[in-house]
């Protein structure tokens, strides 16, 4: 294998006293032990999802981002707004769908390895800062989330030190991108690849995990340390 | 990563070695076409096998920049001919394209393409490789008038024309996912490859929507419902060959699980739960396939002569 990463199981159980909010840690907590003996410090209410910087870390990063895509589009789904045609409403489900699969792929790919192991899913995101009662408002969040996915994938590819797991986020990618298409067109006519996304280089979005971390910031309510996966790059 | 300084940087060598920082351009070279094979991990023992006769696969990072350039060069003819950039196109591309909209859209994906190919021809020759001659296009299939055309009204009817481009977006996405391997020792690479992956996956949907919207029976992504463009077993339907793949598999270390999206991953959470074929259409959607590069190239060929 590649970059060292010490007693994984050990960590998953810290990610979920973290995220679970059972006991608060601090980061220097975090990015500090992995002994047993440490003994958490409670001087925040803030929980920290930690990343480890090796593979486990990128996927981990992918199922978070899908986590969040996933409760996303089951929120729209639970109530459409009012203006949503039948086509809207067939291609959310579909959406849903997508990134539901895309989430349990990515937890079974990561086995006991997921940040949040003790109590996977727990994490309850805020969409406060969306506008989910029209049509409008609806398409142009899915259209943020979808360009923060593709950004995220494209970002993290050269990360990955196990070429399966390439190959594998490169299927999930792509299909990404073909929402992200869908989505901005709906929300603009003729954004699709427009060049907020799509450079004068002709390459699409590539975001680091800590312009990631930043960007997901509003719906998080915990701490995303990307630091180990930073130290990749 | 600063994308600039890291073509710079490909400028004199394709490796992030040190010590074969003052390695000549030759040498660059030499290590592009070989170190594909070298660095490919154990477990891919089977894909580096010596090629039966008649099959092949790129594993050489030149090999898989060539493969990409010559996809984006086919891709850029196909539609500067549209939009009347150069000729053997419609003879009135605005009257062709009926609105602003398809026009602009087609404008887009054509410019993109356009710089991916100058990009990609950047990176192959500061690396020190050689171009391949410029290939002759026939978009209507016929090879020039020496066979019967598969799309003989490719710029007369619209329809056609964007079942064709659907045809080479979707390939598109399939061609950079089946390179990424052979890229992976190189950062930059990779992730240019990556970038114009999803860029194509972009215009890939765009050209679906652009479908739907006049009628057709497609979605955005590549899905079992969509109504077929090109017939089983010709050599165009190896674009969607394979693409209705409900079987995943997880690799890790020496071991390979199938990821159970058929019995007991909880996916299946719509109300009322869909029936199982519906939940494992969903799958497929949810997975774009990567395309080997023996396919691929057969596609091209379709339109080269």
């Amino acid at each position: 294998m590649h970059t060292p990463f010490s007693p994984a199981r050990l960590l998953a159980r810290r990610s979920f006293l973290r995220v679970a909010g059972v006991t608060a840690a601090t980061s220097a907590l975090v990015l500090t032990g992995c002994g047993s003996d440490d003994t958490p410090t409670p001087t925040s209410t803030t929980t920290v999802i930690s990343l480890p910087g090796d593979d486990n870390g990128v996927l981990n990063l992918a199922y978070l981002l899908e986590q969040l895509e996933a409760a996303f589009y089951q929120k729209v789904v639970d109530a459409f707004p009012t203006d949503f045609t039948a086509e809207d409403k067939a291609a959310f489900v579909d959406l849903r769908d997508h990134e539901v699969i895309h989430r349990e792929y990515l937890k079974f790919a990561l086995g006991n390895n997921i940040y949040d192991n003790a109590a996977p899913g727990s994490l309850v995101f805020n969409f406060s800062s969306f506008t989910l009662t029209s049509r409008a408002g609806v398409y142009a969040a899915a259209r943020t989330l979808e360009d923060v996915g593709v950004g995220a994938y494209n970002g993290a590819a050269k990360l990955l030190s196990n070429a399966n797991y390439l190959v594998a986020l490169g299927k999930l990618a792509s299909v990404e991108a073909r929402h992200a298409a869908f989505v901005r067109e709906q929300a603009q006519p003729g954004s699709f690849a427009a060049a907020d996304v799509v450079g004068t280089t002709g390459l699409d979005t590539a975001k680091t995990p800590a312009e990631v971390a930043t960007l997901l910031t509003p719906y998080l309510p915990a701490t995303l340390d990307v630091s180990r996966l930073a130290a990749l790059s | 990563m600063d994308f600039l300084d890291a073509l710079a940087r490909l400028a004199t060598l394709d490796t992030t070695n040190t010590a074969e920082v003052l390695a000549p351009r030759r040498l660059a070279l030499s290590r592009l076409g070989q170190a594909g094979t070298a660095l490919l991990p154990a477990l891919f023992t089977t894909l580096v096998t010596p090629a039966e006769a008649g099959t092949t696969q790129t594993l050489t990072r030149l090999d898989a920049l060539k493969l990409a350039l010559k996809l984006e060069n086919l891709q850029n003819a196909f539609y500067s001919r549209a939009l009347g950039l150069t000729a053997g196109g419609p003879a009135n591309p605005t009257v062709f394209f009926g609105s602003t909209a398809v026009q602009t859209a087609i404008q887009t994906i054509q410019t993109h393409q356009s710089q991916h190919s100058t990009l990609l021809t950047t990176l192959i020759t500061n690396s020190g490789g050689a171009l391949d001659a410029a290939s002759r296009y026939d978009f209507s299939g016929s090879k020039n008038g020496s066979q019967a055309a598969l799309y003989p009204d490719v710029y007369t009817n619209l329809d056609t024309f964007l079942k064709v481009a659907q045809l080479l977006e979707d390939a598109g996405v399939r061609v950079y996912k089946g390179q990424v391997t052979a890229l992976q020792s190189d950062n930059a690479l990779l992730e240019a490859a990556i970038r114009m992956h999803s860029t194509e996956a972009r215009h890939a949907a765009h050209i679906r929507t652009l479908r739907r919207q006049r009628g057709a029976v497609v979605k955005s992504w590549v899905s079992p419902s969509d109504t077929a463009i090109t017939t089983a077993g010709t050599t165009a339907d190896g674009v969607y060959s394979g693409e209705a793949n409900t079987l995943q598999y997880i690799t890790s270390n020496t071991t390979v699980t199938k990821v159970p999206f058929d019995s007991t991953l909880p996916i299946n959470v719509g109300t009322p739960a869909l029936s199982a074929a519906a939940i494992l259409a969903k799958v497929a959607e949810a997975f774009d396939e990567p395309l080997e590069a023996q396919a691929a190239e057969s596609v091209l060929q379709l339109f080269t002569y």
